[in-house]
């Protein structure tokens, strides 16, 4: 099963391969997607977030307890570098509620019963299952990859700013962070793939270094030179046989095997820029 | 949980391969090399030629990994950047301190299930990679 929606400004794919999953649990899936939204936007001026910066809020909802209180703790782990509430600015946990609310989305699915699955919600990655071909798209050419990881029951997150532009700002200056052109995490949860990318980006070279320390996290940094610094540990995909046309499928529940359009037949050799 | 007492040590250490490749960040005064020899035991501040940056050397302090000693550059009141002097070569500290490999980056094609990237717009989506696999289905 494959659904395509778009919440919170980006699309979010979901696709099943469980046999007859039930399109309930998906529904619900989207119905939190647009619920966190509403309540944790800070372009919706009626968000809980909004209320709550302006004070008219007391207390925040556990849920927006959750999300600040992972702010804080990236914060400070960042030497502030990873800041919600910039100075001039209003309160923005956006880079937690991303990754935050699409984890929660997909152990609704968990708790239906799916079991190998793939939700993509604008270019962050919760695999289920697996193993899934992953890959990372590469930071200049957007019809390229610039790495391919095998991924099973791991999520992923890149920040980089060949999308937005330069909408990460380092907290210690104020300024977009410019170090790095790409930062890819791959953790145990999107909650916290997706902040450590994001904090990672926002501490540029240094952050390479940061993120890898974290336990169970791995990293795949492009830095303004165009250098790859990845942990070792990252789980980039064996590469074929050089001549084979392409890779087998291997996957238990078959499905096709997707080739990116636009991109030669097979896999091209490696090409060094 | 092994993170209680070594988060510390392990988010200063982490730092150690950075040196190796970001001298931007370096003051003039410290260009040393990761490992150096260990200074006084009690902390020793020193100035550069500049009006601000100091660097001051941590004491040596027994962990029950064995020994650390840290050097904290300061630019004024902001610490610049902090160097591991001296880490204990324990395995559990060892293995820690993230092997960071280097390459080149590729640019492929290849098989895949999905893509991520930075965050996509709804609008940027239509020519994205992933729109293209999801089209496939």
């Amino acid at each position: 099963m494959r659904r395509v929606e778009h919440v919170m400004g980006f699309p979010v794919s979901v696709r099943i391969d469980d046999e007859d999953f039930p399109e309930a649990p998906v529904d619900a899936l989207f119905a939190w997607l647009r619920e966190a939204d509403a309540r944790f936007s800070p372009f919706r001026p009626d968000s809980e977030v909004s209320r709550l910066d302006r004070g008219e809020v007391s207390e925040p909802s556990p849920g927006l307890r959750e999300v600040l209180d992972l702010c804080e703790e990236y914060r400070i782990a960042t030497g502030g570098a990873f800041d919600a509430r910039l100075p001039g600015r209003g309160l923005d946990p956006c880079a937690v509620v991303k990754g935050w609310s699409v984890q929660k989305g997909a152990e609704l699915l968990r708790a239906a019963g799916a079991r190998r699955f793939c939700v993509n919600a604008g270019g962050d990655v919760i695999a289920s299952g697996g193993p899934w071909r992953v890959g990372v798209r590469h930071p200049e050419r957007a019809d390229r990859l610039c790495a391919v990881l095998d991924v099973t029951d791991r999520a992923l997150a890149t920040s980089a700013r060949y999308e937005r532009g330069d909408h990460i700002l380092d907290g210690r200056t104020g300024r977009p962070a410019t170090g790095l052109l790409g930062m890819t995490v791959v953790a145990p949860t999107l909650t916290e793939a997706d902040t450590v990318a994001t904090a990672a980006f926002a501490l540029g070279v240094e952050g390479v270094a940061w993120a890898a320390a974290r336990e169970h996290c791995e990293v795949f940094a492009v830095d303004a030179g165009r250098r790859v610094l990845r942990s070792a540990g990252f789980p980039v995909a064996e590469a074929p046989a050089p001549g084979r046309a392409s890779r087998k499928p291997t996957r238990r529940t078959g499905g096709p095997t997707h080739r990116v359009r636009g991109v030669a037949d097979g896999v091209a050799p490696p090409a060094a820029l | 949980m092994k993170r209680a007492i070594p988060v510390l040590v392990l988010s200063v250490a982490g730092l150690i391969p950075l040196w190796r490749y970001a001298p931007s960040h370096e003051t003039g005064s410290s260009p040393a090399p990761a490992q150096v020899a260990a200074p006084a035991s009690t902390p020793s501040v020193s100035s550069s030629g500049g009006t601000t940056t100091t660097v001051v050397s941590g004491s040596l302090v027994d962990t029950e990994k064995g020994p650390v000693r840290v050097e904290v550059t300061f630019d004024g009141d902001e610490i610049a950047s902090v160097r591991m002097l001296r880490q204990p070569d324990h395995p559990q500290t060892t293995a820690a301190v993230p092997r960071l490999i280097e390459e080149t980056l590729q640019a492929q094609s290849a098989d895949i299930d999905t893509v991520s990237g930075a965050t996509i717009t709804s609008d940027g989506y239509r020519e994205s990679l992933q729109a293209a696999l999801d089209a496939k289905g």
